[in-house]
């Protein structure tokens, strides 16, 4: 394996696959979802009794709950599959990389731009709330803290989206019952099976580094969580990565 | 043949009920070659097998040394043009060759000379900045011509590059594809399904019809072996049984049929050429008026048929 091409291959596949899912057309519906979001925010915060608590209460449920899963179902469970049925993939499959090295090209750029466009959804709900209840320093901590969570979750939720778009022809449909379904709805039951939701964990990290809210409630060992995370992030990976390999494209 | 970079041996694939390739054999040596057969015969899947994209159901096939499925390292020696349309529509030419370059491994001023030669000598400088959407055909095949050469590979693989091209365009891409030969030294796998623009390019072809390997060889060879199998003629006129006593002794006829009015009557003979060479004596020496005669058999599916057995 030649180290250098593989590393100027993958390179070149973050340099135009960031750029292509960041510039694409579905940037206007990002924008959109930043404007709803600091529009519910901003009006949340003229109700808004305890702002900080309230402001976290807010990014949690929509940032993390809501946004971060369907956002990687939509924008990882197209991806590969979109350019293996308009085969536009030709380029990379015809090329000399190793299929599992162009996958993590692939994973790395999807990983990078969501986080991007969830970091500006994000902010844009947070300076709606803050600007209106008072920005303070911690008000950024709840940015920041916020922003590591999605960061985070962009690495898993990325994993398993762009390892359904492999392995499913219509992943958005079976990502759509995981994302409401499994996330949404068994993770918000109380008790042990909320436990083997990724949301789950992603919160019990939060439940350590965001200073302020519900999520601070939230019982659970962080090393257990940030070590399932990992093996769950790891294991699809690989999972998509040899998947992708013996992948045939007619 | 000990010098050949593509070997196939009872190579075969098939999607679900669909035979792509069936038990098909070739060897394959330098210079240009081109793969000639109708539409849906196996070209394209024999192409697919070759960059690894499918992976053979049963059979060897060797590119360059190396078994294409699951080891793509022997793809830097090889430039692939396929005959589908795959070029990002919101991407400019340019772009598209400079992606292409660095999934090859190049890049900086290298990469950016490599791309400045490859428009200059495809024709496409001037358009290099557009978006590819905005292309015509032609000038979406030069690009992926030039897509496939970006990394100078010593093998071409070039699937129907003519497709749907004009007849200038269609003549600038053989000259291109000529001068990638004789003065840039790649060696060059073409398909088509046209015999006679491989023909313009090479001597050298594989015929291919249902997903097997009919004949290969020389054109001449190839023309030869065409001329041992019965070719279907019709005639139109007047004093055809006289023409038909006169053929009926002819060492190619292999057969006759007089329709029952006498208006038309259909040959079918062996070597044609014979055929058609001793025609104007025989229609003299029988006294026989023709308003037509034409060959049932001039479209390249009758021809492979023949080959093919069946």
């Amino acid at each position: 394996m030649n180290v250098d091409v593989n590393i100027i291959g993958v390179r070149t596949m973050l340099w135009s696959f960031t750029r292509k899912l960041l510039l694409n057309k579905r940037w206007i519906v990002v924008l959109l979802i930043a404007a709803f979001l600091a529009a519910v925010m901003g009006y949340a915060a003229t109700l808004s009794d305890d702002g900080l608590y309230e402001g976290s209460d807010l990014m949690s449920s929509l940032m993390l709950t809501f946004l971060l899963p369907i956002m990687a179902l939509i924008y990882g469970g197209s991806m590969l599959r979109n350019d293996m049925d308009d085969r536009s993939i030709t380029t990379v499959i015809s090329s000399p990389l190793d299929r599992r090295v162009t996958y993590l090209g692939y994973y790395l750029s999807l990983v990078i731009a969501l986080t991007v466009m969830l970091l500006i959804v994000l902010f844009a709900g947070w300076l709606a709330f803050f600007l209106i209840d008072g920005m303070n320093g911690e008000a950024v901590g709840l940015l920041l803290s916020y922003s590591v969570l999605l960061a985070i979750g962009a690495f898993v939720y990325s994993s398993l989206f762009l390892a359904m778009g492999v392995l499913i022809r219509q992943p958005i449909y079976l990502g759509l019952i995981y994302a409401f379904v499994w996330e949404g709805f068994i993770g918000s039951v109380p008790g042990a099976i909320g436990d083997y939701t990724i949301m789950r964990q992603i919160k019990v990290l939060g439940a350590e580094i965001v200073s302020e809210g519900p999520i601070t409630g939230l019982e659970g060992d962080v090393m257990i969580s940030a070590a399932v995370l990992v093996i769950v992030t790891v294991a699809l990976f690989v999972l998509g990565a040899f998947a992708f390999r013996d992948k045939e494209m007619p | 043949m000990s010098d050949a970079i593509i070997l196939a041996r009872e190579l075969s694939k098939w999607y679900g009920k669909v035979i792509g390739l069936n038990s098909f054999n070739i060897e394959i040596g330098k210079g240009i070659t081109g793969i000639v057969g109708p539409n849906g015969s196996g070209k394209s899947t024999f192409f697919k097998l070759m960059i690894g994209s499918i992976k053979p159901n049963v059979g060897e096939l060797v590119v360059m040394g190396h078994r294409p499925w699951r080891d793509p390292s022997y793809l830097r020696e090889v430039g692939f043009c396929p005959d589908y349309d795959f070029l990002p529509s919101d991407t400019t030419g340019r772009d598209y060759l400079r992606f292409s370059g660095g999934m090859q491994g190049m890049e900086g001023a290298k990469l950016s000379t490599r791309v400045d030669e490859l428009l200059k000598l495809v024709g496409m400088t001037r358009d290099a900045d557009r978006n590819i959407g905005g292309y015509s055909k032609g000038m979406k095949q030069r690009i992926k011509i030039a897509g496939s050469l970006v990394h100078d590979p010593p093998m071409l693989l070039l699937d129907e590059p003519f497709s749907g091209t004009d007849p200038m365009v269609r003549r600038d891409l053989m000259d291109l594809v000529k001068s990638l030969h004789h003065e840039h030294g790649h060696d060059v796998i073409i398909s088509s399904h046209v015999l006679h623009d491989v023909e313009r390019l090479t001597n050298s072809v594989g015929l291919i019809y249902r997903g097997r390997a009919v004949a290969t060889g020389e054109i001449s060879e190839i023309r030869g072996l065409m001329s041992k199998y019965p070719h279907r003629i019709i005639i139109e006129g007047k004093g055809l049984m006289e023409l038909a006593k006169q053929l009926i002794d002819r060492p190619y006829t292999v057969s006759l049929h007089l329709a029952p009015d006498r208006s038309s009557m259909t040959a079918e003979v062996s070597m044609p050429e014979d055929f058609f060479n001793e025609m104007p004596d025989l229609v003299q020496r029988s006294g026989s008026e023709l308003t037509q005669m034409r060959s049932l058999d001039d479209d390249l599916e009758s021809v492979f048929k023949y080959l093919a057995g069946d």
